[in-house]
Formats: structure tokens, C-alpha cells, sequence
């Protein structure tokens, strides 16, 4: 799989039948996304940012971010991911493992969160925990996983025929 | 011992990643793992009377899962020649593999292999002990395995994995029900009384027996074995002589505490061990191609040793034990000999080979030690512990010997007929001019030889070793020692009957190939294992046929009707369990109703779009439920599983045709109707049956904890992430298989040259394809 796709989105053949329309020549849909886009992904970058504390967390960013991501793809019809979405899933998946890994190794149960509290002059007292590590790797694994799905559907022509299709 | 089981492992890895880097000098790494399976002799030598060490590393202690290693003598001693064998093993690849092979991923599976080993034999905790034998299984595999392009080899490794792995399956059934009976997972803390109470002692016997019996090539296990031989020749030396195979003699040898005081253990191994030696030197007889006779020869003199080890008495124990030693020496001694003969003449055919003693003089001097050996002929190792064996058969009873003599005649002959390729007049094929090979080929097998005539010549060596295992395996009382010349036993008439019988079947060779020619079975093991694979292919796809080919609208029927009933038989079973659940808010109320409209509306939907809105409504209705009761986490995520999954829907709809009206006759509108609501109030009270408050609630526990314990303020987070964080890691793993197998359908579902021309369409809002900027590829293939 390519990281940028090689296919062009599919477009209508004849154009009688409603259920293919071409994804991504909407103008006014590219417009709007741009800044939608942008707003929903930073929105995501903050339930995943606040999730100890408040309602928010990996999976439901990750939800969040795919949502932004695939309006992207289907106003512009580029991806704005620049890498394979299936890449991200053993990278998130090494990461959650690691992060429950390590407190193991150092003799403690396995996905035992640590956490502490920095003070800054810029952001006031502010908690770390490595939880919001475990959370990374399931955003990112969530975030690869629904993108690769929704990607390949986009990706295939449903006009297209193989010999031997009925 | 740990580290001798570790180190391995360790280097497996670095040789996988050194593999493309050194070539073949790879090789003097891997041997280097196994050093510390070699230093394991030093502890040997005060043996039979120092205390077996014992060290435990924590994995999991609150399943009684520790990794134990327990040094006692038997395993030191097996460990030993598994290191020693092992060390040779990958000196001789150096020289054997020709430049075209992958050494890292040879020497990694190798290592792997021979780490597995040394965990089983040393291995003291019994789960422990079968992930150990399990990964023998995975690792032979891909052994048997390593030149996958060969059907013949793809065949072996699939056969040898899937007897094995029936095994496998077995052991852990029995090391279950034994731990369950003896009250310990490890095997030194087992309550043998207990155990033998137990109503669970003969099915764990039974069990332990099938483990065995499978691993090591027993009646009616062994055809895995010659087919394994498919692997490279320094692997099957590793595999045929010193481990893979002996791992079910060394589980006999030891689970024999446990279980020998049953007649059944003695009363199914010892004649099953017998058959084995007889049926295996049979077919080992007829065998044209070196490597399989020496593969036969494997089988039927594992029959031999489990034999010994069954009577699971002082005196089998000791024969038992020196044959072991005899055996690995001289039959990886063997299959040396025969890779060089391979390397050397490019054929193992035994018609076509000949006088080869002329060529290689050195390796028919290391073949005719080791040859010789296994006959059983004096001074040889292998003369002394046959003397044993007809010591303890004689012991046994009269058919016991008859057996044994029969055995041991054909085992003679087949020697013979192995060592003929060196014998009589020069033949080789076209092209092929033999020389001796290179010292790393032959050092090895000379040294293995030797060893054999050592066990020989000098007894009281092969004595000392064997005494090791004596109190690991309880026979401290035998009194018995090593020595070529007893006086005239009945066990040396024994012996001279079987020169006898055997010289008469080498001089009678083409007689006995023609009875042997018109013996043959019809119906053999092969072909009951080919039959039975593919009964399971044929029974496989009838029952796909018969439950998968159904629409997906009729499984989805299937699946809910199945749901009514089975909510419904629960229900019916415990009928007492509702209990009330509180007071709902009224808030609810208006939502439920807009959850249930929406059900009914997908009902009545006359076309698919409509339906998936339809749905949504559902869904987010759900979202709203969960706000009115206060979940703000669970709303967030249901209302984006929601979003996200109209998206898929809709773009899976581009698939389907047209937006046609939904084709429903009445009957089936009434049908799913009924489906539907019966799958929903079964659902409905299952959930009310299972909302029972018999134990206070777990949330206050949540509530307290997860600030202090998780350091978060969101509940729902801190039980993702933190305590039941292994559920997530779990749950994320499914997301990304998930991904994969839809990728699959979607993606490779459709395979071929497509009929209509995608390229030809103009790509429109695109930016054309040349311009988009290429990343640099990072994956990179090894070479």
C-alpha cells in the first residue's frame, strides 16, 4: 500500500447511478473543510490531551480525528496523512504495549501508571502521567485502524470488474 | 541454567540481525550460545549426590507461573548433550551450507530451537514446561521447513507440526490436570500421593502418554519423523539424535515418578516402545535413501529407549540412560557422515553409491565407529547398553526379548546396508568426483564417534554419566555397572543370536527385499494421515458451505434468533434473579421513545439510505441517554462511533446497486419484526436479570481510587488506562486485526486483470499524479 494513494477517487462511469457520486470536487465542500478540518482535529488533539481529567481520552480522539481526517479526503480527495494509516497500528500498539511494559519490568504490575506534577511559569502546576502515553498508542492505533478501513473503501472503484465476477 | 536457557533466545535475535551482515561465520556466534549449556557439565561432575539447584525467575507468580529451572541430574545431563550437540551442529553448518542460504534466519530458528530445548529439559514448572514444548514444535517447523519453496519440505514441516502440535495439546491438558491433582504447577512440589488418589491420575496418564508418544515418533506417531529428515542435514542431527524427538522420551523418563507406579504407564509403553523398535528397523531396512534409513533407524531406536525408560524401574532408568548418551552419540555421528556423503557425491541414493571407503577414508573410518555402534558390536557404547537392554527385557518375560531380538537383528542389518555405500566397488553418479571434506565437516562427526567408541573401550566414563541421573530419577539402589564382558549372561547368547539373525538377513539382502516388497501394506500411516487431512478439508468445506453461504440478511436472522433463544433460555433457567434496579429519571423517558421510533422507522424504511438515517437515530439517541444519565464519556464516544460509522455505511453503499426501494414482501417484514423483538426482549432480560446487587457495587471502589491510585479525575479514563489497562491493550489489538481483515476483503477480494480501465478516467479535483511528492521509502527489505 502506498503511502499517497496511486488511484484516483473513483468517478461516475455514465453518471445514471446516484450511489457513486465523486468524492471530491465539491467546491464549496473544500472550502468549509479547510477550516472545520482544522478546528475538529485541534478539538481532538484536546480530548486526547484532557482525557485523565475530563471527558475526552485515545479512543474517542482518535474517533474524532478519523471524522476530520476522512472529510479531508473526501472534500480534496488527498490525504492529509502522509503516511500509510496502517503503519499507525503497530506503532500504537508498541507504544500502549511499552508504556505497560516498563512499569513491569521495574517490578510493579504491568500498566501500572506512574504520574507527578510539574509546576511551570507558563501553564501553573500541570500533571503528567503515563497514562496519557498508553492513551497515545491507543489513539494511534484507533486513528490507523478506522482510517484504513474507511481509506480502502474509498480507494476501491465500485464499477470497477475483475474477469470472473458475476 | 537460566542463562543457559536465555542466552540462546538472546542470540537467536542478534543472529537474525547479524545474519545478512556476517554469512556464514554467523555460525561461530550461534555456537557460542550453547556454552553455557556446556558449562552446565561442571555441576555434573559431583552429581549423584549433591542437591539438584533450583532457580526461579518471577513471570506471573499468581497463576504459579514462575519460570523454574531445576538442575538435577538428568536434566544437567540432557542439557549437556543438547549443548554439545547443538555447539557441533552449528560448527558443521559453517561448512555445509552452501552461499545461498540465509544464514541469519537459519542460525535464528537454530538457536531458537535449541533455547526451547534446553527450557524443556530443564524446565521445572510444568506450564512452563509446555510453552517449551510447544515452541520445539513451532521452531522444528520452521526448521523442517527452512527451504519453503520445496513441497517436500512444506509437506514435512506441516506434518511433523500438526502431530506434534496433537501432542502438544495433550501435555497441556495433562499438565493442567496434573497440577489441578497435585496441588503445584511445579514438578518438584507436586503431592505425588495426591496425585495418585486423584479420580484425574489416569486421564493425565493417558494424556502425558499421547504428549510422548507424538513427540517422539511412537507407533502410530512416527511418520512425522522421515519426513522431517526434508530439513537441512545438520538439522536433523540436531533434531533426530540429541533433541526435538528425545523430548518425549525425556518426558516419559521424568512424568515416571509420577505415573509409574500404574501398571497402565509400563503395560502401554514398554510393548508400544517394542512394536516401534521393530516396525521402525523394518521399515528402516527398506529405505533407499541414507537419510530416510537413519530417520527409521530414529524412530525404532526411540522405541527402544522408551522401552526402557517405561519400566520406570531401577534397571530401565540405567539402560535407559546409557543408551541415550550411546544414541545421540552415534547417530548424529551418522547424520554427519551422511551430509558429507551428500556434499561430496550430490546424491544419498544407496543404489547409486559405492566403494565410497577409497574416496573419503576418514569418514568411513568416523561411519564404521558410529555404524558399528549402533549395531550393537563390541567395543562400541552401543554394545554395552544393548547388553542392558536385553538384561531388562530377559527380566520382562519371554516375548519381551523375542521382540527385542527381532528388533535388534533388523537394526543389524539395516547398519549393514548402510555401511555398503562405503564398501565394493567405486560407484558415484555422472560428474561427481569425492574427496575428502574439509576438516569442519568431518571434526564433528569424528568427535562424535569417538565418544561412542570411548563409551566403548573406557565404560566406567559412560558409567559416571549415566550415574548422574540416578537420583533424579530415583534408582539410587541399582547396583549395576558398565562393562564390556559380563561373563556368558543369557543376555550375550542374546546378543549372539542377534549377530546371527542379522548376518543371515545382510547375506539373504535381496530375499528379504523381495518379502519386504510384497509386505507392503496397503494402508499405512501416510495414507491414514493424507486420508484424515483430507476428511477434515472436505468436512471443512461442507460445513462453510452449509453455514456461511447464507446472505447476509438470513445470517443476521440466524445470529438474532439464536440471541432470543438462548437470553430467553437463560432467563427461563433462573427466573428469580430480577431484581429492581432503581429509580430511572424521568428524563429518560422521551429518549426511550425516540429509541424505540427510530427501531421501528428501519423497519419501515423503504430504502437503504433512509434505513442507515434511520439507524443513526438509534444511535445518537443512545448518545443522549447516556447524557441524561450523567455519562458524558460514554455519550462523546458513542455519538463518534455513531458518526464515523454512517460514514463507513455510506461509502460501503457505493458497492451496492442503485437506490432502488428495499425489496421486502410481507411475510419477511413480519418475520424480522418478530426476530427483532424477540432478540430485543430476550436482550432486555438478560440485562435486567444480570442488574442484580447481590455483591455492593464495584464503582465506589472506582470512585475513591482512581484520584489516588491513577492520579485522574475522569473515572472512565483511569479504568481504561490504568486499572483494567490490559483490557484496552486487548481491545485496541482487535481494532488493528480488524483493519487488517477488512483491508483483506475489501482490498485483495478482488484479484485479476480488471476488465474495464480505471486509468482511462480523468482524475478530476486531483492534483496530477506527478506532482505528488513520493516519500522516501523507509521499509526496506533485507537482501
Amino acid at each position: 500500500m502506498s503511502p499517497r494513494r496511486k488511484k484516483p477517487a473513483p468517478v461516475p462511469l455514465t453518471g445514471d447511478s446516484p450511489t457513486t457520486a465523486p468524492l471530491g470536487n465539491d467546491p464549496i465542500l473544500r472550502s468549509v473543510s479547510r477550516a472545520a478540518f482544522a478546528l475538529v482535529l485541534l478539538f481532538a488533539f484536546l480530548l486526547l490531551w484532557r482525557g485523565h481529567n475530563a471527558p475526552g481520552g485515545g479512543f474517542i480522539a482518535g474517533l474524532m480525528t478519523v471524522g476530520a481526517l476522512i472529510l479531508h479526503r473526501m472534500a480534496t480527495g488527498t490525504s492529509a496523512l502522509h503516511v500509510d494509516p496502517l503503519r499507525l497500528v503497530p506503532w500504537g500498539l508498541a507504544l500502549a504495549f511499552l508504556t505497560g511494559l516498563v512499569p513491569y519490568l521495574l517490578g510493579r504490575p504491568f500498566l501500572k501508571s506512574a504520574y507527578g506534577y510539574l509546576t511551570t511559569p507558563l501553564t501553573g502546576e500541570f500533571e503528567w502521567a503515563s497514562a496519557l502515553l498508553f492513551d497515545f498508542g491507543v489513539y494511534l492505533v484507533v486513528v490507523g485502524g478506522s482510517l484504513a478501513i474507511a481509506y480502502a473503501l474509498i480507494d476501491v472503484d465500485p464499477q470497477e470488474r475483475v474477469e470472473g465476477d458475476e | 541454567m537460566t542463562l543457559a536457557v536465555f542466552l540462546p533466545f538472546l542470540l537467536s535475535a542478534l543472529a537474525a540481525w547479524l545474519g545478512p551482515r556476517l554469512g556464514r561465520r554467523i555460525g561461530y556466534v550461534a555456537a557460542l550460545a550453547f556454552l553455557p549449556a556446556l558449562l552446565l557439565a561442571l555441576p555434573l561432575a559431583g552429581m549423584p549426590g549433591a542437591v539438584p539447584a533450583l532457580e526461579v525467575t518471577r513471570w506471573v507468580p499468581d497463576l504459579g507461573l514462575n519460570l523454574a529451572f531445576r538442575g538435577d541430574g538428568f536434566s544437567l545431563l540432557f542439557a549437556v548433550l543438547i549443548g554439545v550437540i547443538g555447539t557441533l551442529a552449528s560448527l558443521y553448518s559453517v561448512a555445509y551450507l552452501s552461499d545461498r542460504e540465509r544464514f541469519g534466519r537459519f542460525y535464528a530458528y537454530l538457536l531458537l530451537f535449541g533455547g526451547s530445548m534446553l527450557g524443556l529439559v530443564l524446565s521445572d514448572n510444568l506450564i512452563a514446561l509446555f510453552g517449551f514444548w510447544e515452541m520445539t514444535s513451532v521452531t522444528s517447523f520452521l526448521l523442517i521447513g527452512l527451504w519453503h519453496t520445496r513441497a517436500a519440505a512444506r509437506d514435512g514441516a506441516v506434518k511433523a507440526f500438526l502431530v506434534s502440535a496433537l501432542g502438544g495439546l495433550g501435555l497441556l491438558a495433562a499438565v493442567s490436570l496434573i497440577s489441578l491433582a497435585g496441588n503445584s504447577t511445579t514438578l518438584s512440589g507436586l503431592d505425588v500421593a495426591a496425585l495418585r488418589a486423584s479420580p484425574l491420575f489416569t486421564p493425565a496418564l493417558l494424556l502425558t502418554l499421547l504428549a510422548a508418544f507424538t513427540k517422539s515418533a511412537q507407533l502410530p506417531f512416527h511418520l512425522w519423523l522421515p519426513t522431517a529428515m526434508e530439513a537441512p542435514t545438520p538439522v536433523s542431527a540436531f533434531l533426530h539424535s540429541a533433541t526435538m524427538v528425545k523430548a518425549g522420551v525425556v518426558l516419559v523418563a521424568k512424568f515416571g515418578l509420577l505415573f509409574g507406579t500404574s501398571p497402565l504407564w509400563s503395560g502401554i509403553i514398554v510393548p508400544l516402545g517394542l512394536a516401534t523398535l521393530v516396525w521402525g528397523a523394518w521399515l528402516a531396512l527398506r529405505q533407499t535413501d541414507l537419510k530416510a534409513l537413519l530417520a527409521y533407524s530414529t524412530v525404532s531406536q526411540l522405541g527402544l529407549l522408551m522401552s526402557l525408560y517405561g519400566l520406570a524401574g531401577a534397571e530401565g532408568n540405567f539402560a535407559g540412560t546409557a543408551h541415550l548418551l550411546n544414541h545421540a552419540a552415534f547417530k548424529a555421528a551418522l547424520f554427519f557422515v551422511v551430509g558429507i556423503i551428500d556434499h561430496e557425491t550430490g546424491t544419498r541414493e544407496i543404489p547409486l553409491l559405492g566403494g565410497l571407503r577409497r574416496a573419503l577414508p576418514v569418514t568411513f573410518g568416523v561411519a564404521l565407529l558410529a555404524a558399528l555402534s549402533m549395531a550393537g558390536l563390541p567395543p562400541l557404547g552401543g554394545f554395552i547398553s544393548k547388553e542392558l537392554f536385553y538384561e531388562a527385557m530377559l527380566h520382562q518375560g519371554p516375548l519381551f526379548i523375542v521382540v527385542a531380538v527381532a528388533g535388534s537383528a533388523l537394526t543389524f542389518a539395516y547398519t549393514f546396508r548402510l555401511l555398503r555405500v562405503f564398501l565394493g566397488l567405486p560407484r558415484a553418479p555422472q560428474g561427481a568426483h569425492p574427496h575428502e571434506a574439509p576438516p569442519g565437516l568431518t571434526l564433528p562427526a569424528a568427535g562424535l564417534a569417538g565418544a561412542a567408541l570411548l563409551f566403548g573401550v573406557w565404560p566406567a566414563s559412560a558409567e559416571a554419566l549415566t550415574r548422574t541421573a540416578q537420583a533424579a530419577l530415583n534408582f539410587a539402589e541399582y547396583r549395576e555397572h558398565l562393562a564390556l564382558w559380563h561373563g556368558v549372561t543369557p543376555a550375550l547368547l542374546a546378543t549372539g543370536l542377534t549377530w546371527a539373525l542379522g548376518a543371515g538377513l545382510v547375506w539373504q539382502a535381496g530375499r528379504v527385499g523381495a518379502l519386504q516388497r510384497r509386505l507392503t501394506p496397503r494402508v499405512n500411516a501416510n495414507t491414514a494421515y493424507y486420508a484424515l487431512l483430507e476428511g477434515v478439508n472436505v468436512f471443512a468445506a461442507w460445513l462453510i458451505a452449509r453455514t456461511q453461504g447464507l446472505a447476509l440478511p438470513d445470517q443476521l436472522r440466524v445470529m438474532l434468533a439464536a440471541a432470543a433463544v438462548i437470553a430467553g433460555y437463560a432467563v427461563l433457567r433462573a427466573p428469580q434473579v430480577f431484581h429492581p434496579f432503581g429509580t430511572l429519571p424521568l428524563g429518560v423517558l422521551p429518549i426511550a421513545a425516540l429509541l424505540v421510533a427510530g427501531a421501528v422507522g428501519v423497519l419501515l424504511a423503504r430504502n437503504r439510505l433512509t434505513a442507515v438515517v434511520v439507524t443513526g437515530l438509534t444511535g445518537f439517541g443512545s448518545a443522549a441517554a447516556f447524557l441524561a444519565l450523567r455519562a458524558p464519556d460514554l455519550a462523546l464516544t458513542q455519538l463518534l462511533v455513531e458518526a464515523v460509522t454512517v460514514i463507513l455505511f455510506l461509502l460501503a453503499f457505493r458497492y451496492l446497486p442503485g437506490g432502488r426501494d428495499l425489496k421486502r414482501s410481507r411475510w419477511r417484514l413480519r418475520l424480522d419484526v418478530g426476530l427483532a423483538a424477540l432478540a430485543g426482549v430476550g436482550a432486555t432480560l438478560l440485562v435486567l436479570s444480570s442488574v442484580r446487587f447481590l455483591a455492593p457495587p464495584i464503582s465506589p471502589y472506582y470512585l475513591v481510587n482512581s484520584y489516588a491510585g491513577g492520579g485522574g479525575k475522569n473515572v472512565v479514563n483511569v479504568l481504561l488506562v490504568d486499572f483494567r489497562g490490559f483490557d484496552t491493550l486487548g481491545e485496541v489489538t482487535v481494532v488493528g486485526m480488524v483493519a487488517l481483515a477488512v483491508l483483506a476483503l475489501v482490498r485483495l477480494g478482488k484479484r485479476g486483470r480488471t476488465a474495464t480501465a480505471p486509468e482511462a478516467l480523468p482524475p478530476e479535483g486531483l492534483p496530477p499524479e506527478g506532482l505528488t511528492p513520493t516519500p522516501p521509502a523507509r521499509h526496506k527489505e533485507p537482501a
